[in-house]
């Protein structure tokens, strides 16, 4: 089995994390809210994993209401 | 020739004393180890006296370490207690003692704000996965058996933890008392016998 890829949205503050996970709750979009990887930053921030496909449906969800700072691949 | 150390089989932190005795009457040395956690001690030691610092596999799970001591590598004496207790010794002793238990007694993080607290604890227990060793056990009570729900937002993690191994103790009185007897998704439903006995026989109780 082919392991699952994922990608991370990066926000500026948990306040946007948390409002980019209501907006996803409501479209239908399986995400989830994991701590941001260690390698990325010693900060204690979170993040909203999604499955590498979703990007475009998450970005599209998310463009005008909630900004982010950065994507990157787990 | 270059001194050479064999601490494999040695309990922390004999290794690390070990090394840095050598280290101070031999510009280069070599220590054999058997565990992570004599590697990571023994990095530190390094870090902490400005040598040199290498690691090698080897085979059959022995790590070959190479220090080598620089110009501003300072002598100071042995002291093993501040060793011990500087270096992560005690978290080993714990392991040894008795297996690690998570308790989830809430399905918040801390108290003061339940926002937050829903975040923190989903951070926490996606990051148990993440441990080493896991955790032996994860006992669920109060409202922490709505963690293991099936709409919880940490259920795919829990039910990673059981994949791996780690028993999941999940209080029947208390998923009962919430009526949600027929949404438990992950490890076993369990009494308080096997809660407080599971306690009690703990090297080491996490709770957040």
């Amino acid at each position: 089995m082919e392991e699952q890829r994922y990608v991370v949205f990066l926000f500026p503050s948990v306040s946007y994390a948390l409002k980019a996970e209501k907006i996803l709750k409501v479209a239908g979009i399986a995400h989830k809210l994991i701590p941001v990887p260690r390698d990325i930053s010693s900060d204690c921030g979170v993040c909203v994993r999604i499955t590498e496909d979703k990007q475009q449906d998450v970005e599209r969800e998310l463009l005008g209401k909630v900004g982010w700072d950065k994507v990157l691949l787990l | 020739m270059p001194e050479t150390i064999d601490a494999r089989g040695l309990a922390c932190p004999q290794p690390v004393i070990m090394a840095k005795k050598a280290i101070e009457e031999n510009e280069q040395i070599t220590v054999l180890v058997d565990n992570d956690m004599a590697v990571e001690n023994i990095r530190r030691l390094a870090l902490k006296m400005a040598c040199g610092f290498s690691v090698t596999e080897k085979e059959g799970g022995i790590r070959e370490i190479v220090l080598v001591r620089t110009g501003a590598t300072s002598q100071t004496p042995i002291d093993s207690e501040a060793i011990a207790a500087e270096m992560s010794c005690a978290v080993v002793a714990g392991k040894e003692t008795g297996p690690l238990v998570v308790i989830l007694s809430d399905n918040h993080m801390g108290r003061g704000d339940d926002v937050l607290g829903d975040i923190l604890i989903r951070s926490f227990v996606h990051t148990l996965l993440q441990l080493k060793p896991l955790p032996d056990t994860v006992i669920c009570y109060n409202s922490g058996v709505k963690l293991v729900v099936k709409d919880s937002a940490v259920l795919d993690d829990l039910q990673q933890l059981a994949k791996d191994g780690v028993d999941i103790l999940v209080c029947g009185t208390c998923v009962n008392y919430f009526e949600i007897g027929d949404q438990v998704a992950a490890g076993h439903i369990s009494n308080m016998y096997d809660i407080a006995e599971t306690m009690a026989g703990a090297g080491r109780l996490l709770r957040p």
